[in-house]
């Protein structure tokens, strides 16, 4: 079995929305659940900044092993929501 | 035209859950990509992605010309759409809130679901109108009703009304291309909006494929042998809840859920009723000459209905305007508990 | 020429309306961050403020008394505190409590005050026919008092409004039309939506005047709107008046307005009508000390009014069933006693 350094990090830098001075945000759906296998690119989950819904795109094809924070969970930019085992 | 329920061609993925916006969006942006002749009209439909994200991600794949933002003229565009349809194309038009409906009603009552009928079958109009339904946030009299009963009342149109991102996605698939009008009716709690959080329950898995489910068939979303609720939208949500709490103490509850009041699965109901003897109706539309009155009185109409009917109870939105205030309009929308107080009553009729 | 009284008047109701929607836009974000639930804090539902609109309410009501009629449509306040509308009670209807204007039963889309007979509606456009009828009463009755229909730009696409240009043209009725462009129907540029950017030219089509002010110029507005009422109340016909206004709030508070552009909205607030107001007042040698006094009073009294609701209370649930006729719907009613209960005749 690998360590947990061959997972990849789901977070929204990326795709934070750009117009926005706020730095928290809320799950708002996860589309896929643990044990999932994803592509990469294939939304993830939803997240809301403000008013703002954003899709999380998965970083890598693999498996979605660990979903850290769930619906209604709220976070800070940077935050780990979830990570992946690639293939 | 019987309509087959059409599974999807293969699994998919089964491990994808959507919300129900998510999934008539789906199902709309299939039919675009089969036939050129469907096209979305409404207002806030492209740069916005519709207001209860009705057509969210569409523009950016059919650009402007077929999802189209129009002007706010519900007269002009619900009726250009009953045109291009005589003309052999398949509209989508969006009444935003169905609260609007009476800025274009007339083109939808007396064109759009009479020409076929006023044509002796020449003509059809294989349309759907889409718009948001239902109360829960506090939006006051003009912006949060439901109106489902005054659309099955008026004949000539098909009424659609999902209640899971399941549903509503097969349910899409079969009014795009259903040949009459269809009334398709979206409850924006339901949707999956990040502003308005939608309850456990609407958000299912749903296969990547295509699937129609055809209208009239209700599909029973909890088996129980004590009492049936037949009820739609939202409220089978709430009924569900009901359903689960009422377990607890013994009471096995049957939730149907209509998904099309035009054309009415009385079967399914009747056949429900004659096993548990109770029935308890559930809209939130308003009470009197609506839904409940009719189901009530398909049970009653159908054989041996009435010999099976030992009690019934409805529970409806009392005959007011929804009003804002919290308190009052937390009132006048059943709520789980109301549903529960109402399956207790008839459960322990005599 | 308009008097100093007069622009500190617009002024401060101007003032009044800015703050007002500052503050309620405080008020209304509570309890919804950060995950934005419309039907959570102290103002539930949608809330759509007029922000950027000011000078199209207090230049036009400016010319109004208490028993002219005003509609407005879905972005009411600004043209509510211009008319006179009792601030107290329309805040507390705003918080959904019982003392306010509509006792709970309206929210901030549906405001009545017959006091100084202003209502608006959530539909848009459908406060012109009312107007419309507002003047024909006005005709009717021998009086002097007019209707101004108040409306946003995406709404001269609806037959309501153009059918009450048409009717009270034909009939000669005093009522003014005024026309809030703010470029916006939601997501919509008004280019998308009319080929027509002068929408003042649509009265030429029903034999009215047409005036369109551009830049948010209450004195502008406040000369026009002197022609079209005054027209209207001396018996002469209606009158279209379109205002350009702009949005600085979005649409409805949280609209994330992805939609626009970045300039557009600087622009909007550059373009600030209460501080050419206030240059106006300094041309009229007012000085900075009484600029700042009505300042300071109109937010005073928007802080009142808002203490004030919050501290009223919220209406009982049974409040619910109430007020759907002014007298008890005809017919067999609960307070008639049934045949059972009776014996009937024998």
């Amino acid at each position: 079995m690998s360590s947990d350094d061959d997972r990849v990090a789901v977070d929204t830098d990326d795709v934070w929305p750009e117009d926005t001075d706020e730095d928290e945000g809320v799950v708002v759906n996860w589309f896929l659940r643990e044990g999932s296998r994803v592509d990469a690119g294939d939304d993830l989950c939803e997240f809301q900044v403000e008013k703002v819904s954003v899709d999380v795109p998965a970083p890598t094809s693999g498996t979605l092993e660990e979903i850290v924070l769930d619906e209604d969970d709220e976070f800070e930019r940077g935050n780990v929501l979830a990570w992946i085992r690639p293939d | 035209m019987a309509q087959q329920e059409r599974e999807p061609a293969s699994d998919g993925r089964t491990d994808r859950s959507l919300t129900m916006s998510r999934a008539m969006v789906e199902a709309i942006a299939h039919e675009m990509r089969e036939d050129d002749d469907v096209f979305y009209m409404g207002e806030d439909v492209a740069d916005y992605g519709g207001i209860f994200d009705s057509t969210d991600g569409l523009l950016e794949e059919f650009g402007y010309e077929r999802i189209m933002d129009v002007p706010i003229s519900e007269t002009a565009y619900i009726g250009a759409a009953v045109g291009a349809a005589q003309a052999g194309m398949r509209p989508i038009a969006e009444l935003m809130f169905v609260d609007f409906f009476g800025v274009g009603m007339d083109q939808i009552y007396n064109q759009m679901a009479k020409n076929t009928y006023m044509s002796g079958g020449s003509v059809s109009v294989p349309m759907v109108l889409t718009a948001a339904v239902g109360g829960t946030y506090n939006d006051a009299a003009q912006h949060s009703q439901t109106l489902y009963g005054t659309f099955a009342h008026l004949p000539g149109m098909k009424v659609v009304v999902p209640s899971t991102a399941y549903d509503a996605k097969g349910l899409m698939h079969n009014a795009i291309r259903d040949d009459d009008p269809v009334v398709y009716l979206f409850h924006k709690r339901l949707m999956g909006i990040g502003w308005m959080p939608a309850p456990d329950g609407p958000k299912t898995g749903v296969p990547e494929d295509e699937y129609t489910i055809p209208f009239g068939s209700a599909d029973v979303k909890r088996e129980g042998a004590d009492v049936t609720v037949v009820t739609l939208g939202l409220h089978v949500h709430r009924a569900l809840e009901a359903a689960e709490s009422l377990a607890d103490d013994g009471i096995d509850v049957e939730v149907i859920d209509l998904r099309t009041l035009v054309p009415l699965d009385t079967e399914t109901i009747a056949d429900s009723v004659a096993k548990t003897g109770r029935l308890v109706v559930v809209d939130e539309d308003y009470r009197s000459f609506g839904v409940t009155g009719e189901i009530v009185a398909s049970v009653v109409e159908a054989e041996g209905g009435l010999a099976d009917l030992e009690a019934v109870e409805r529970v409806a939105v009392p005959d007011v305007p929804i009003p804002y205030a919290r308190p009052m309009e937390n009132e006048v929308i059943p709520d789980a508990d109301d549903v529960e107080n109402a399956i207790r009553d008839v459960h322990a009729s005599e | 020429m308009v008097s100093v009284n007069e622009l500190q008047s617009m002024y401060e109701n101007m003032v009044t309306a800015r703050h007002y929607e500052e503050r309620l836009q405080e008020e209304y974000l509570e309890g919804k961050q950060p995950a934005f639930d419309i039907s959570a804090g102290p103002i539930p539902g949608e809330l759509h403020l007029a922000a950027g609109h000011e000078a199209s309410g207090a230049g036009v009501c400016q010319h109004l008394r208490d028993d002219d009629t005003v509609t407005a449509p879905h972005r009411p306040h600004h043209i509510a505190i211009a008319k006179g509308v009792d601030l107290k009670r329309m805040t507390a209807e705003i918080f959904g409590r019982e003392t306010g204007l509509s006792k709970g039963k309206g929210g901030h889309m549906h405001l009545f005050d017959p006091e100084v007979n202003f209502a608006c509606s959530g539909i848009i456009a459908e406060g012109c026919p009312p107007a419309v009828g507002a003047g024909l009463a006005a005709k009717k009755r021998n009086t002097d008092s007019v209707a101004v229909a108040f409306l946003g730009e995406g709404a001269i696409d609806q037959g309501a409004f153009l059918e009450s240009l048409n009717m009270a043209s034909v009939q000669n009725l005093p009522v003014v039309f005024v026309v809030e462009d703010n470029d916006w129907a939601i997501s919509m540029p008004k280019h998308r939506i009319t080929d027509v950017a002068n929408g003042a030219r649509r009265a030429d089509g029903f034999d009215m005047p047409g005036e369109r002010v551009d830049a948010d110029d209450a004195v502008a507005v406040y000369e026009a709107a002197r022609a079209a009422v005054g027209r209207a109340r001396d018996r002469n016909g209606p009158s279209l008046l379109e205002v350009q206004v702009h949005r600085r709030m979005g649409h409805f508070m949280g609209d994330p307005e992805g939609y626009r552009p970045d300039e557009d909205k600087a622009a909007a607030e550059r373009r600030d009508s209460i501080e050419r107001l206030e240059a106006d007042l300094r041309g009229h040698d007012v000085d900075d000390e009484t600029i700042d006094d009505l300042r300071d009073r109109a937010h005073e009294r928007v802080e009142e009014a808002i203490e004030w609701a919050k501290d009223q209370p919220e209406p009982e649930p049974a409040d619910a069933y109430e007020d759907v006729f002014v007298n008890p719907a005809s017919g067999v009613t609960d307070s008639e006693p049934s045949v059972a209960e009776t014996g009937g005749d024998d």
